[in-house]
């Protein structure tokens, strides 16, 4: 098996943190992801350096308050933002998160779980069909964190996510820190998580830090990748075959060089199991 | 329960300041092994506070540094629990904490803060407000003679006015520089702070009353040239056009002004 995406290669998120190291030292980065609200602004900085990066790198947008499973309509004023945004970047792709961020009334600003339902399905198909229409392009939807889990879910996490993908037309970016703590806060296999999804859909993986607190996982982007989830993308590579990589780190940001030995680390291990897989496949 | 009423559900949750769950909310749950839905529920508590106060924390640091943590936490949570977010960007979240101050604290109390909090969010505005393309001094140069009575401007979009009362904009340097928190205290005679940005860069400055209505005068009144050098001759006499040069060359030179074409 193997993913039918061009390979981005290993890439960073972009944080305001080092934009000017980055234009600076042009860094040995294959791609960078931006988080498409950080851009939705008329003028200044940020749009400056937006500019620039997009001259020198591969860019993707990384949305966060498209609220595809929210109770709400959709909001035009942000898919119409979001659209210029990418006429102006022209990224490789754009992705949000499987989840709901809006209320009904309110914006609530998190990746809120989903109930995995029929009915949740039938709705978020619905909408992802008509993101799609707007942005010309298929959706690529992330799966989220989660520290709860809704009683009467009809399909586990992963079967809703190969569903809607084969519903909806929509790819998949693979979290694999995000599945390990899911994993670990409701006790599942992520491997039964990671091999489940349909192969020829994802698009992208990120990989983060979290903290442990025992008894349950944080995914707070704030510490190095953990060892299990080292582990657990060697071998989600190994059965996906390329697939571009990206580093998050949001929080308590190391030293630029710090952060680039970490991406050098997933290119090393990612170099490692894709040579050793390409002779047979 | 149906999609959306559970999601209502969880929404309320969130906005409620007493993380305790509705039974019905928490009933629709179930436990991971060894995270129970109490906990798994107050972690999305503690997320959606922490995110929203680290926002106002960061848009209004010298608020914040005149508060304390514990006073600006708060205060700023009385805002967030009042006035929800209603925008998709937390860019945004700020906007009325200037007004919710006013309403909330009493006059001698609100008058000052809710100055610096005006001030400091005037800035965020000037800081990714459109691009300009300001006039120059060289622009100027190369007008015509008779180009000049007619000349009429505007400021850049990133340019904010707020009538300042208290010593709001030293507060606001002294947290920049580092340097000794000054006492907030009212000004003797208040004044005109404009704050803007030049290409990249946002800037600041304090206008005196007649500056100031001079350049509310062309910006507000629509004056072209010959107009203020006449509204200047009232107290300038024969010196106005000087003066209304010098003023116009300092406003070109801030990079406050675009020129208005006919």
């Amino acid at each position: 098996m193997s993913a039918s995406f061009p390979f981005l290669g290993y890439g960073l998120g972009l944080r305001s943190a080092y934009y000017q190291q980055i234009l600076e030292q042009s860094p040995d980065v294959d791609w960078f992801e931006v988080v498409s609200e950080n851009f939705m602004v008329q003028g200044g900085k940020a749009l400056y350096y937006l500019d620039a990066f997009a001259e020198r790198y591969p860019l993707v947008m990384h949305g966060v308050s498209l609220s595809i499973g929210g109770p709400h309509a959709l909001d035009p004023d942000y898919l119409k933002q979001l659209k210029q945004l990418a006429e102006r970047v022209r990224p490789a792709w754009i992705s949000d998160h499987l989840c709901w961020s809006r209320g009904n009334a309110h914006q609530l600003h998190d990746l809120l779980p989903l109930p995995y339902t029929e009915e949740s399905l039938v709705h978020i198909a619905a909408r992802v069909m008509q993101v799609q229409d707007i942005l010309q392009r298929p959706l690529v939807l992330e799966n989220v964190s989660s520290y709860v889990r809704g009683a009467s879910d009809e399909f586990t996490e992963w079967e809703f996510l190969a569903l809607l993908s084969h519903v909806s037309g929509c790819e998949l970016l693979l979290d694999v820190n995000n599945v390990y703590v899911s994993s670990r806060n409701h006790g599942f296999d992520p491997w039964d998580f990671i091999s489940s999804l349909p192969v020829d859909k994802v698009r992208q993986l990120h990989l983060a830090g979290h903290s442990d607190y025992g008894d349950y996982v944080i995914d707070t982007h704030d510490h190095p990748v953990s060892d299990p989830v080292w582990a657990l993308y060697q071998r989600t590579l190994e059965h996906f075959g390329p697939v571009a990589t990206l580093l998050e780190r949001d929080d308590h940001f190391p030293p630029f060089e710090a952060l680039l030995d970490e991406l050098q680390t997933a290119r090393q291990l990612g170099n490692k199991v894709l040579a050793r897989r390409q002779p047979c496949s | 329960m149906l999609l959306k009423d559970w999601q209502l559900a969880f929404e309320a949750f969130l906005l409620e300041e007493d993380p305790n769950a509705n039974p019905t909310l928490s009933e629709s749950l179930i436990s991971g092994p060894t995270l129970d839905v109490g906990t798994g529920l107050a972690i999305y508590h503690n997320a959606y506070k922490a995110r929203l106060l680290d926002v106002l924390r960061n848009d209004f640091p010298t608020s914040l540094h005149w508060l304390g943590d514990e006073e600006f936490d708060r205060l700023a949570m009385a805002y967030i629990y009042r006035y929800p977010s209603a925008h998709f960007s937390l860019r945004w979240l700020g906007k009325g904490f200037e007004g919710f101050v006013r309403e909330h604290l009493v006059p001698e109390q609100s008058a000052p803060l809710a100055e610096l909090i005006a001030l400091e969010w005037a800035f965020t505005l000037a800081f990714d407000a459109p691009a300009a393309e300001p006039l120059t001094i060289e622009a100027m140069a190369a007008l015509a003679p008779e180009e000049w009575p007619e000349l009429r401007v505007r400021a850049v979009p990133s340019m904010q006015r707020l009538e300042c009362r208290f010593n709001s904009l030293s507060l606001w340097r002294s947290v920049k520089e580092e340097a000794q928190f000054p006492e907030s205290a009212p000004i003797e005679i208040p004044q005109i702070c404009l704050i803007w940005r030049n290409q990249l860069i946002c800037s600041y400055r304090s206008l005196d009353s007649a500056e100031a209505s001079a350049l509310m005068g062309i910006l507000n009144g629509g004056w072209n040239f010959a107009e203020l050098c006449a509204e200047l001759a009232v107290t300038y006499g024969e010196g106005a056009p000087l003066q209304a040069v010098t003023w116009l060359k300092q406003w070109i030179q801030d990079g406050l002004l675009e020129r208005l074409q006919r």
